[in-house]
């Protein structure tokens, strides 16, 4: 299977490099059907069909960083901002629960030109990272986190449609390669409409709402956000990522991020089912069991123990206390 | 339940499709493609299946005994039935004011909207006679344990003692019964009368809206497909802002193993000359469809009949749960991409307020009684919707 599909993949490669026109060899099977191989292009660009995901800490923070002990911290017994130890959420993983460091995936000076507010506000969330980060909600990851999560996604493309299909949270988006006009309403994954440059995917995305985040560190942006993606396809395996980003509320100019994404290359891959709002159920509705179900763990280091409150602004909770 | 929040959102873009919207479509398309024949074939030479498809029409899954011999309505009892249909269905309809049954039915019209009646009298087109074959006696053990634990959750309250159809099979008895604290019988999948926790609510309550197959409900659903030579994407718009996709394997390579169980199951697709045939299983035993859980297994043929339909049918087999596999066949429609543009956001979850206000509307029944402010919490009943509020005649 391996040595099929390295054949295939050399295929493509070289079908890229001589006419880019369609097919070849191929992954051959027992069904006596045709052949199935993905074409360097479709339509006379470049295909980047297939599964991708980044390999990089970009979801924790866009911007560079050294490693920390956890993503929720308290202060050490030293006063020192670097000397601070994981907080009692993330405590048992030990260092399963650390922070990868990162050069950051910002572009030229590797800062977000934010507005001071709009600072105050990032800092206010990275503070309350548990309590209002979407993806432990399993909300919907908008774009761009949803290409950098660390999660593969699939793209199918045809030639007026191109489809991501993200594994968290059953998210998607269809880049319109043809007109069709914004939704009536904002959204979490925002409305994509695409052109070619040469070989370069251009896809201007908008209509967003102002509540998803860029990543765990509680980077944000307002419903005036639009971003320009470029997909290049730097080699059959690697796609060049590079998005700017523009949100006159929150930012005092447009700023970029780019970052390779890579071809889930194993045989046997598929996009599998991540249907995380069964898994976020006990986080976020846990408060309102009969009986508290997750109280207490013990292990053989430590005990945890989870007392659940309501939480601050819980609209049912205000509306039955009435 | 809190579907019917995002589901105002989503559906006014969705709903209004048909004739004028389709025309604008085609319009847009035959820019691209001017020949009629290569719009139904991929510029890769692949039939095409793309687009946005949905049943224009209501048709029942099951034929009604009231037409066991016509496979299809006359043009007359088509008529006839749309218009006791939308003279009748869900149109404020009201039971007595001050019951459980009328806050529970405040939904009209306006958010389940109905399509006119379809040709067919049945999706089922096997066994010939339009219904679901008869289930296995094993099967019919398990939905019979299912019911009486439904039933148990509902005997002290009014539905039973007014004997709502909702109770049928039950009987009322002001004690409680001890089964209240009883986990279900199985994994629960629909609605009871208890709501002690999250996974006491029905799937789509929870934004975990079943599966496949997928006929659409009440609601409706879009699929949208996307192809690319060797591989098919298609993502489904159900249940009032919920949303799954499906990324076909074309490579002829084996199912997931069997220890690897998914909510949408596993899909392999071959072509079988201009016939997309997809054979799905590794269904996860939390899925429900009639009965048929893991062992659920279908084969789908999905076929372009022409510019702007699609023909679905499905076989589907669980040897655990009926008789012998039976087979329904639907319709799709090609929908305008221009009026379905809030397409691919799933957002259920972020808005759900009916499902934790089931379970905090729980919580204060029970805080309510222990104060001594109100009935006890077993004599509510939080789970009957629509039951024997109205007949649809097409049922």
């Amino acid at each position: 299977m391996r040595d099929r599909f390295a054949i295939s993949m050399l295929t493509v490669a070289i079908a890229a490099a001589s006419v880019g026109a369609v097919i070849s060899a191929s992954i051959t099977h027992t069904s006596g059907q045709a052949p199935i191989t993905r074409p360097a292009t479709v339509g006379g660009k470049p295909n980047f069909t297939g599964i991708w995901q980044a390999n990089n800490e970009a979801n924790w923070d866009l911007q560079a960083h050294a490693a920390r002990p956890a993503a929720v911290t308290q202060e050490g017994a030293y006063p020192y901002e670097y000397a601070r130890v994981p907080a009692a959420p993330v405590l048992a993983l030990g260092a399963a629960g650390a922070v990868p460091g990162s050069l950051g995936v910002v572009q030229g000076d590797g800062e977000i030109p934010y507005k001071p507010e709009a600072l105050a506000k990032k800092k206010e969330n990275a503070d309350h990272w548990i309590d209002r980060d979407p993806e432990l909600k399993c909300y919907l990851p908008g774009i761009p986190r949803a290409m950098y999560m660390p999660h593969p996604f699939q793209i199918t493309q045809s030639t007026n449609k191109i489809h991501f299909a993200y594994s968290f949270s059953n998210s998607a988006r269809t880049i319109h390669m043809d007109k069709v006009e914004g939704p009536p309403d904002d959204t979490w994954m925002g409305h994509s409409v695409g052109r070619w440059e040469g070989d370069m995917l251009v896809v201007d995305v908008t209509h967003f709402n102002d509540r998803a985040w860029f990543d765990r560190a509680g980077n944000h942006h307002s419903d005036a956000l639009k971003l320009v993606e470029r997909f290049t396809l730097k080699s059959p395996d690697v796609i060049w990522y590079d998005v700017t980003i523009e949100d006159p509320n929150v930012f005092t100019r447009p700023w970029r991020i780019a970052m390779p994404l890579y071809r889930r290359a194993e045989p046997n891959m598929q996009l599998l089912e991540f249907r995380c709002n069964e898994f976020a159920e006990e986080f976020m509705y846990g408060h309102l069991r009969k009986q508290p179900l997750v109280k207490r763990w013990e292990g053989e280091t430590m005990t945890i123990d989870v007392t659940r409150k309501i939480p601050p602004g819980d609209a049912f909770y205000q509306w039955y206390s009435r | 339940m809190r579907g019917r929040f995002s589901f105002s959102i989503t559906m006014p873009a969705i709903a209004l499709v048909v004739g004028a919207a389709s025309a604008v479509f085609i319009t847009g398309l035959s820019a691209q493609a001017p020949a009629l024949k290569t719009s139904l074939t991929t510029s890769w030479g692949e039939p095409d299946l793309q687009g946005i498809w949905t049943d224009e029409s209501d048709t029942p899954l099951q034929r009604s005994p009231k037409f066991a011999n016509q496979e299809t309505f006359t043009d007359a009892q088509r008529a006839e039935l749309d218009r006791e249909r939308s003279a009748l269905m869900r149109r404020d309809k009201r039971v007595e004011r001050g019951t459980e049954l009328d806050v529970a039915g405040a939904y009209n019209a306006v958010f389940t909207s109905q399509k006119r009646t379809g040709a067919r009298t049945s999706l089922i087109i096997d066994p010939p006679n339009g219904r679901v074959p008869p289930m296995t006696p094993e099967a019919q053990k398990l939905a019979a344990a299912d019911r009486d634990y439904r039933l148990a959750l509902l005997q002290s309250t009014d539905t039973c003692k007014n004997k709502s159809v909702a109770c049928a099979g039950g009987k009322y008895d002001s004690t409680p019964s001890p089964r209240r604290s009883e986990p279900p019988p199985r994994y629960n999948t629909v609605r009871i009368n208890r709501h002690d926790g999250p996974e006491d609510g029905a799937l789509p309550d929870r934004c975990l809206t079943l599966g496949l197959p997928e006929f659409g409900a009440a609601t409706g659903s879009f699929r949208r497909i996307v192809q690319t030579p060797g591989g098919i994407a298609i993502f489904y718009d159900v249940g009032q802002g919920q949303g799954w996709q499906r990324n076909i394997i074309m490579d002829g390579r084996p199912h997931l193993p069997a220890s690897v169980r998914q909510w949408y199951g596993d899909s392999r697709g071959r072509w079988e000359g201009d016939t997309l045939v997809i054979d799905v299983t590794n269904f996860s035993p939390k899925t429900d469809y009639q009965g048929a859980r893991e062992n659920l297994h279908l084969v789908e043929r999905w076929r372009r009949t022409g510019p702007d339909s699609l023909e679905y049918t499905v076989t589907i087999e669980d040897p655990t749960v009926w008789t012998r596999p039976w087979t329904a066949k639907q319709d799709f429609t090609r929908q305008s991409d221009q009026d379905n543009r809030l397409y691919n956001e799933p957002r259920c979850i972020e808005g759900n307020y009916g499902h934790p206000g089931l379970l905090r509307g729980a919580r204060m029944e029970e805080l309510a009684f222990a104060e001594g402010r109100g009935p006890h919490p077993a004599t509510k009943d939080n789970a009957t919707d629509f039951v024997g509020v109205e007949d649809d005649p097409l049922q």
